[in-house]
């Protein structure tokens, strides 16, 4: 997920938190797990936290919740602003609010920051109370199952009896897909976006050159790096090289061309004359969009824990429920909720195809299931996108009245 | 604008009686998933449509059917053989590009197939041709040739020979007369505006 997706609203007379469809100033809220949490990898971590946030208000039969599941850089902060002088809200902010899509007059709605991660929940960076020291690459193996497993235990607290819908997009969608399988009586909605049933070669692929470009850092001390420290070069890099894939061609193309840096500051002639006659090799900031990509990889180091992010690279790698239940079919089995995926023409992270094999599946399984596919040319982003037509189709499956048959398995 | 509505409701009870209870049904060219609907209420079927347009997609899933956004042969080829009772082509079979593949697949994903469409050996239809050597327009292609989506006009003569040619049975046949209402009492290919078949293999 990219940080400028979500662009502050121009200065109007009144501050943004105070839109009447913004759910204006929220508070971070952390929930610690009363037992020891044991991981899919069997080890267990004492006091594991969630850090969450909640808009809205749960309804007397405790069955209005719909969980956001946020991608590999998101946090929990989906909606709402801090402080007044936040510069951006939260990062789906343009979803979720009274009267928006996802409706936080009748929705109850959460989003936790999940374990493994960096933003207040318990991740390689936490102190581990055991020795005082951060748990760095001591801390246990971590699966999307984990992440599942982890936030089902924060709904239990929370008192939700029923999930209403669980959405998420990319990692979110994975996320989203588990809880529907693994709580199938909980979950009774299901809205995947640009994600995939199976991390392919080429997204591992992506993943592993973010990793090495941690690892290499000399810096990154085999994880146990100071906590103002650490490969921030490296870490820089690999959300560089991230960034892009959430892009596509034609979005970085009309965004930034071969606009230069010169070219903004010289005047046409002088700069045309330097990229014709280069009197010495200039490595130095040309174009815009590289401009634009360091600014990104700088403003991830100040957010994003290194070691967090070859956690949760990993996590996704292993993430393949074709191979985990046997076939997908398998895995869409127990599933009670009603699904709707959705994939986007542009996004060649996890292309439609890898969406729609999803739906297809849930299909296969008996399962009631649609798939959409909007046009764009935005690319992975695009399910964070500012569409008129993305919120009708997300409002109208939220919104209507649910069915009475629930299982069509013939 | 009514006209094309009246006909729509014509069409559905017809199919509609056709289809048998608590089965599986696939609507090829759902559109905004009104037949689906009238299934779903009246019959109770497990509903799933395929349409090309993400608005129609939007119109389903707000309504509560359940829909495919995508190439309906690539659909039908995700399932395996007889995953569905029925599939129903209303309207679509003069659309596509190749009517014969598409049958073909819904007769593999399905046990039965109803197709409806309208009948271009309409005597109307025929003077259109014959008279004005134009384009035949009416309630349903109601636009010039320039803005049509590829047609391929077919009539209730080509449509048998083509059964009988690939080997599919017909189970059952309505024609309907030009006003899509009046049973059409002999020689559907000059006197029916309308025609529906169910097929099988």
């Amino acid at each position: 997920m990219t940080d400028e997706t979500q662009a502050p609203a121009a200065p109007a007379s009144a501050p943004p938190y105070l839109a009447a469809d913004d759910v204006g100033l929220v508070a971070r809220q952390d929930f610690v797990c009363p037992r020891p949490f044991t991981f899919k990898n069997g080890q267990e971590l004492t006091g594991l936290t969630l850090r969450y946030e909640t808009y809205g208000t749960l309804n007397s039969t405790r069955d209005n919740a719909v969980l956001i599941c946020h991608a590999l850089s998101g946090n929990h902060h989906a909606a709402g602003w801090h402080t007044p002088a936040d510069k951006k809200p939260g990062w789906w902010n343009n979803l979720i609010g009274p009267g928006k899509a996802v409706d936080t007059r009748r929705f109850f709605v959460i989003c936790a920051n999940v374990p493994g991660g960096c933003s207040g929940s318990t991740g390689p960076s936490s102190i581990n109370p055991v020795t005082g020291e951060a748990y760095g690459l001591r801390f246990p193996a971590l699966t999307i199952l984990d992440m599942v497993r982890a936030q089902k235990l924060l709904l239990d607290h929370l008192g939700v009896a029923e999930l209403h819908t669980v959405i998420g997009g990319s990692m979110g969608g994975m996320t989203a897909m588990l809880f529907a399988i693994e709580f199938p009586r909980l979950t009774r909605r299901l809205l995947a976006m640009a994600t995939t049933a199976r991390e392919g070669a080429q997204a591992i692929a992506f993943n592993e050159v973010g990793r090495q470009a941690i690892m290499q850092d000399p810096a990154w001390l085999n994880g146990d790096y100071a906590r103002e420290g650490g490969p921030r070069v490296g870490l820089a890099i690999a959300r560089m090289m991230a960034h892009i894939t959430y892009l596509s061609d034609a979005s970085m193309e009309r965004k930034f061309g071969r606009r230069t840096i010169q070219s903004r500051e010289q005047s046409p002639q002088l700069s045309a004359e330097l990229a014709q006659q280069p009197t010495t090799a200039d490595f130095n900031l040309q174009f815009e969009v590289e401009s634009y990509l360091r600014h990104q990889g700088q403003t991830f180091i100040n957010r994003f824990d290194a070691n967090s992010y070859l956690y949760i690279t990993r996590a996704l790698d292993q993430f393949d429920l074709d191979h985990a239940y046997g076939s997908l079919e398998k895995a869409f089995a127990p599933v009670l909720a009603e699904s709707l995926v959705v994939g986007f023409t542009s996004d060649w992270l996890f292309p439609p195809e890898q969406n729609r094999q999803i739906a297809q599946a849930l299909l296969r399984a008996g399962k009631r299931a649609s798939y959409a596919e909007l046009a764009t040319d935005l690319g992975h982003d695009s399910f964070l996108l500012e569409s008129e037509e993305l919120y009708a189709l997300i409002r109208g499956f939220l919104e209507r009245a649910p069915t009475q048959t629930l299982d069509f398995t013939i | 604008m009514t006209q094309p509505v009246e006909k729509r409701t014509v069409d559905m009870q017809i199919i509609g009686d056709w289809v048998e209870p608590h089965t599986r049904v696939l609507d090829l060219g759902c559109g905004r998933g009104e037949l689906l609907d009238y299934l779903v209420q009246t019959k109770h079927v497990s509903a799933l449509g395929v349409d090309l347009d993400f608005a129609k997609i939007t119109a389903c899933v707000h309504r509560g059917v359940p829909a495919y956004q995508g190439d309906m042969i690539s659909c039908m080829a995700s399932f395996p053989a007889r995953h569905f009772d029925r599939v129903i082509c209303s309207r679509t079979v003069q659309e596509l590009h190749a009517p014969a593949t598409v049958i073909a697949e819904a007769l593999r994903v399905a046990r039965s197939v109803t197709v409806g469409f309208v009948n271009h050996g309409f005597w109307k239809n025929r003077l259109d041709l014959l008279m004005r050597g134009r384009k035949a327009r009416n309630a349903v292609y109601t636009t010039a040739w320039a803005e049509s989506r590829p047609a391929n006009p077919v009539s209730v003569a080509d449509f048998e020979d083509f059964c009988a040619a690939e080997g599919i049975r017909i189970t059952r046949r309505a024609h309907l007369l030009g006003d899509w209402k009046t049973p059409c009492p002999a020689l559907p290919n000059l006197l029916a505006g309308y025609a529906l078949y169910d097929l099988t293999r």
